[in-house]
This record gives structure tokens, C-alpha cells and sequence, in this order.
């Protein structure tokens, strides 16, 4: 397995994509710390918008709101690399290659999908290790103290929970769009399918969250409402902050618990995982179904 | 579905002690909706032989190399790989297996080399040592290193019979693999194979063309619309289209002897020739017989089968050969 993995990030980071993908995720990330946290609290006029430019960029408040964007806009980021990653074996045939020399139709999608999360892990962690500097940077421009001992501050422990949350929470809209790419054979499907997914999935949870009736138990059904969950659970303290992702700030009162949206979010995976690979198991691959 | 009529088989011995069997289908048939691919397909190819599968395009040979490949699921039937059936025991017969099949594709931002260590991944360490060996054997070691999107139709062809050498296969299948190449490159692939038989691999090889097979195979199938007409040696193919032509001083007297004779097959008249369709060896005895009749030669020539004749005897086509 080790060797088939080297040989899917060998096939990976010889293209542009990966490197592009993190050039936007940088550009997020000083976005969210300079834009959305510096400049706003240098330029607050009052108290409110001054803590919220604070609680955006400096250190250890930053981490939410990385991790937040992060999620929202890694699960599209993600979503482009996985659908590319797979749809571009079938346009060049070489899912045929691999197929005919003896891999398993699910041994070949789980390498897809490990070296894809690998090459993804690599991508999203540098950038917020980025995101990290820049805040450490604009901490020390403002006078901040660099501490985790903040009122509600996290541990190391903490820290390391709420990455791990964040990646959660991409997981299964990674999955949606290595699915959705495996089933159409395109990537702009896959592309397209997960953006809309995401912006109709948080336009759909904003309405939900306003009607009564069955409404409420819908919305704790969809996958953005339960990972908001998750990001709920890495806010540190009562303070808000500015994060550019579509949806609402994560508040925990309106929220399931973590360990449920967990299960929830759980529970998609293993659905979205069954029906792709039952799909591809039962596929035929003709030439004219990737032969090049 | 109408039952279709067992292909005929041309001289092939009555069956092979199962390890001698590197290949064989059973019924393997594929359907598309209303359309049959593939009919119920019985090949056998035998350890250390090339196979020629032969048929006009569209008869369905790419159907029944993907279905021996795995790539596509049979509607009925199964084959057997070195005696694993492939409904089971699949991706352990593949290993033992190298293809070149249509469409052959490569990554292209990658170079020869590195298209390579992607396929030798899946293979092991002994497959990575192999990559020199196989770019040497299909001449791309000077262009190892350059992307495989610079190479030409001709060098890609090479670089897909490089990946499907790298484990050493017991079996090498090939689709039509001098498909898109120059004569010259056309010619090359075939020594290659040629060569690749006579080192002891067998191989299994699709073709459309009658030339082809015919220098590089040990047996034939030819297959039509789906159905495996026939299939044989083809030294004993071409031995069947072989005929004693001659001029003799009195061509119906001539006719009169030679169907006297139980082991003359056919006589039959061209113009002021005969042909006469007799083994070779007794070419003589022929002579004699004709002699004692007052009948002389003038001429007396073998012609050489061909795999043409035999092809369009038995698909009925009227002429295939590009």
C-alpha cells in the first residue's frame, strides 16, 4: 500500500492544481488575518468591533476563525482536487491501466481517496501553519500577548481536538465530490456539484432555522448544521469573530452535541463510501469509458 | 436466443492437459442492450503459443479482451486464467498477466520512466529493477526521461508493451497492437513480438489484419460479430489452402485420372491450369499416375495457402486484409 501511495502523489504533485490550491488557501488565510481581523480592529471605532477584529486575528482566538473558513472553503478546495484527482484517471484511461494489471476496483478507489486526503492533509495544514505565522505576526505588530492562557483558552491537547475537527468536517463533502465525480466521470461535475451542494446546503439550513414544524428536525439531519456543531466546539470563550464562510456564526445552544453531529456526519461517510464503491464495483470500463 | 452452432476447429489437438492451458473461456459472452457483443466465446490458448484473434473491426475482440481483462462484466460465461476462474480469483490472475489494450493510455505530464514506477508500484521492488530492462527491450532508453506527451503514436505503443512486461507476465495480451503505427513501426512491434514468443511467453494477440497473424502466430481464432468461427494452428490453416497447380498435354483426361485418386481432395480447372488439391508430398506419385496415362506435365507448381483464402472461406467476406 505504502508504494501505491507514493505513486498516486508521484502522479499529484507533478500537476498545478495542489500548488494552486494552496495559493488560494494562503490568500484565505491572510484575507481572514489582515482584512477581516487587523485592519478591522486598527480602524474599530467601538468596543464590539474592535474585540471582533481582535478575536479574528490574534493568537490563539485566530485558530477558530482559520479553522472555520478553513472548513468552509477547504471542503470546496478539497472537493476540486478529489473530483480532478479521479476524473482525469478516466480522461486519460489510465483507470483501465491500473484495473487490467491487477489492483482492485476498491483497492484502486481506496488509494485514490488515501493519496487524495494525504495530498489534501499537507495542503490545508501548511496553509493554516500560513494562517498561523500571519497571526503571530499581526499579534506581536498589535502588542497581543502569544499565550493559549486566555480566558477559555485551549490546551495543546485542545488545539490539536479543533484541526481535527475542522478536517471532520470536510470529510464528507470530500466524499460527496469524490462520488459525485466517480458516478458522472467529470470533474466539472464534481466541482459543481459540491459548490452548489455547499451554498444551497447553507441557504437551506438559514431558512430551515426560521420555520417551525418539522423543520428544526430536518436541519440537525443535513451535514453543514452538524459540522457548524463541530466548529462550535472549538470557539474559544463567548466572542465572535470574522470568518468568510456562508453560514452562520457556529452558536452551540442551537447545535447538537458534538459526539452526535460526529455520529451524523459518520454515518454520511459511510453512506456516500457505499454507494461510490458499490457504483464503480459494478461498472464496466470500456474504452470508451476511459481508454484515452 | 438461438443456439449457436460450436465453431469449427481446425486441426487443434482434442484437448490440452489443463497446465498446458494459459487462457480459456467458457460461453464468455456480452450483451448491450439488444446487442450481442459477444456470443458465447470457447477460446483455449496454450502455454508458450501466439494466438492470433482475429476478426474485422467491430467483430468484438476488444469486447473479449476487456472481459478477460476484467474491465467489463460478462453477460454470460466466465474464463479461466491459468486455471483460476476469473469470477474469483481475478486480480491474482492479472498479476501474472501483461496487456496492452485499446486506448492505451499514459499520464502524460509524467515521463516514460516515471509512467513506469507508477505501474511497477503495483507490481513490487522486482518490477521497479525490471524499468531498465524493459525501456532497453522496447528501445526507449534514451527518451526514458522526456514526457510521454513528446513521444510519438509509435513510441507509446512501445512504452504500453514496456508497462506490460515489467512483472515478467507469464501472458501478454495485446489489442491490436500495431494499430496507428507506420509500416515501419508496424514492423518493429511485430519482430518484438515474434521475439517475445520465441523467449517461451505466450501470447494472446488481436488483430484485424490477416498479414499480421499470420507471420507471428502459432494458432488463429477468427471471430465474426460476436462468434469464433474457427480456430487452429495456423501452419495447419494455411496447409488446407494448399494446392499442386500444373498445365498438363490433355487437361480432361488429366481431370478424369486425378479424381481416380482417393487421396486427391478437389481438381478443379483454371483456365488451361489445374489445380489440384493434394498434399504436396505426393507430388510425384501424381506425376506417375498421369505418366501411365499418357498424360504429360508441362508445369508443376505448389501454391502456398493463405490465411486470406481461409479467412474469407470462412467468414465470407470479400476482402479484409488493409
Amino acid at each position: 500500500m505504502t508504494s501505491l501511495l507514493r505513486a498516486e502523489l508521484l502522479k499529484i504533485r507533478k500537476r498545478w492544481l495542489p500548488y494552486i490550491l494552496f495559493l488560494v488557501m494562503v490568500a484565505g488565510v491572510s484575507v481572514i488575518v489582515w482584512l477581516g481581523g487587523y485592519a478591522e480592529w486598527r480602524q474599530s471605532q467601538d468596543f464590539e468591533t474592535e474585540r471582533l477584529g481582535l478575536h479574528t486575528f490574534a493568537f490563539p482566538w485566530s485558530l477558530v476563525a482559520l479553522l472555520d473558513s478553513g472548513q468552509f472553503w477547504g471542503s470546496f478546495l478539497v472537493g476540486i482536487l478529489v473530483a480532478s484527482a479521479v476524473a482525469t484517471e478516466y480522461n486519460w484511461g489510465t483507470v483501465r491501466q491500473a484495473l487490467i494489471r491487477g489492483q482492485t476496483r476498491s483497492q484502486y478507489l481506496t488509494v485514490k481517496l488515501l493519496g487524495a486526503a494525504l495530498l489534501s492533509a499537507i495542503i490545508l495544514l501548511a496553509a493554516l501553519a500560513v494562517g498561523v505565522a500571519l497571526s503571530l505576526l499581526a499579534s506581536a505588530l498589535a502588542d497581543q500577548p502569544v499565550t493559549l492562557d486566555v480566558p477559555g483558552g485551549p490546551s495543546p491537547f485542545e488545539v490539536v481536538l479543533s484541526v481535527l475537527r475542522a478536517g471532520y468536517g470536510i470529510l464528507p463533502y470530500a466524499l460527496l465530490a469524490f462520488g459525485l465525480t466517480v458516478i458522472s466521470r467529470s470533474t466539472a461535475m464534481g466541482v459543481a456539484g459540491i459548490l452548489v451542494f455547499l451554498i444551497g446546503e447553507a441557504i437551506l439550513i438559514t431558512i430551515l432555522g426560521g420555520l417551525g414544524g418539522p423543520a428544526p428536525t430536518i436541519r440537525a439531519a443535513l451535514i453543514g448544521h452538524n459540522v457548524s456543531a463541530l466548529l462550535a466546539a472549538n470557539v474559544i470563550g463567548p466572542g465572535e469573530y470574522n470568518a468568510i464562510a456562508f453560514r452562520e456564526f457556529p452558536v452551540a445552544s442551537e447545535l447538537p452535541a458534538p459526539a452526535t453531529a460526529a455520529l451524523v456526519i459518520a454515518l454520511y461517510c459511510a453512506a456516500l463510501l457505499a454507494i461510490t464503491y458499490a457504483i464503480f464495483q459494478r461498472r464496466d470500463l470500456g474504452v470508451e469509458a476511459g481508454g484515452g | 436466443m438461438a443456439q449457436a452452432a460450436p465453431p469449427a476447429t481446425a486441426g487443434r489437438p482434442a484437448a490440452a492437459p489443463a497446465g498446458d492451458v494459459v487462457l480459456r473461456t467458457f460461453g464468455l459472452s456480452k450483451r448491450y442492450g439488444r446487442r450481442l457483443a459477444l456470443d458465447r466465446l470457447d477460446l483455449e490458448v496454450r502455454r508458450g503459443r501466439i494466438y492470433g484473434f482475429l476478426g474485422p473491426n467491430g467483430a468484438g475482440k476488444t469486447t473479449a479482451i476487456s472481459l478477460l481483462l476484467g474491465l467489463l462484466h460478462p453477460s454470460g460465461g466466465h474464463a479461466e486464467l491459468f486455471g483460476l476462474d476469473s469470477r474469483t480469483h481475478l486480480p491474482a490472475a492479472l498479476r501474472r498477466v501483461g496487456a496492452v489494450v485499446e486506448g492505451q493510455a499514459y499520464y502524460p505530464l509524467l515521463s516514460g520512466r516515471e509512467n513506469l514506477q507508477i505501474w511497477a508500484a503495483l507490481y513490487g521492488d522486482r518490477a521497479e529493477r525490471r524499468i531498465d530492462q524493459v525501456l532497453d527491450l522496447v528501445g526507449l532508453t534514451t527518451r526514458a526521461r522526456d514526457r510521454v506527451r513528446t513521444y510519438s503514436q509509435g513510441m507509446k505503443q512501445r512504452l504500453g508493451l514496456a508497462a506490460a512486461l515489467l512483472h515478467d507476465p507469464e501472458l501478454l495480451v495485446l489489442d491490436e497492437p500495431t494499430n496507428g503505427l507506420d509500416p515501419a513501426g508496424m514492423r518493429e512491434f511485430r519482430d518484438l513480438i515474434k521475439e517475445l514468443g520465441r523467449a517461451g511467453r505466450t501470447v494472446f494477440v488481436s488483430s484485424h489484419l490477416l498479414g499480421e497473424v499470420e507471420q507471428i502466430c502459432d494458432d488463429v481464432g477468427i471471430v465474426k460479430e460476436g462468434r469464433l468461427l474457427t480456430e487452429g494452428p495456423v501452419a495447419e490453416l494455411l496447409r488446407r489452402g494448399e494446392a499442386l497447380e500444373m498445365q498438363v498435354t490433355d487437361t480432361d483426361a488429366a481431370v478424369a485420372v486425378l479424381r481416380g485418386l482417393d487421396w486427391v481432395r478437389a481438381v478443379t480447372c483454371e483456365d488451361d491450369r489445374l489445380l489440384v488439391d493434394a498434399p504436396r508430398e505426393r507430388a510425384a506419385e501424381l506425376s506417375r499416375a498421369l505418366a501411365e496415362r499418357q498424360i504429360y506435365l508441362s508445369e508443376l507448381r505448389p501454391r502456398e495457402g493463405s490465411l486470406e483464402d481461409f479467412f474469407l472461406e470462412v467468414t465470407g467476406e470479400e476482402s479484409s486484409d488493409d
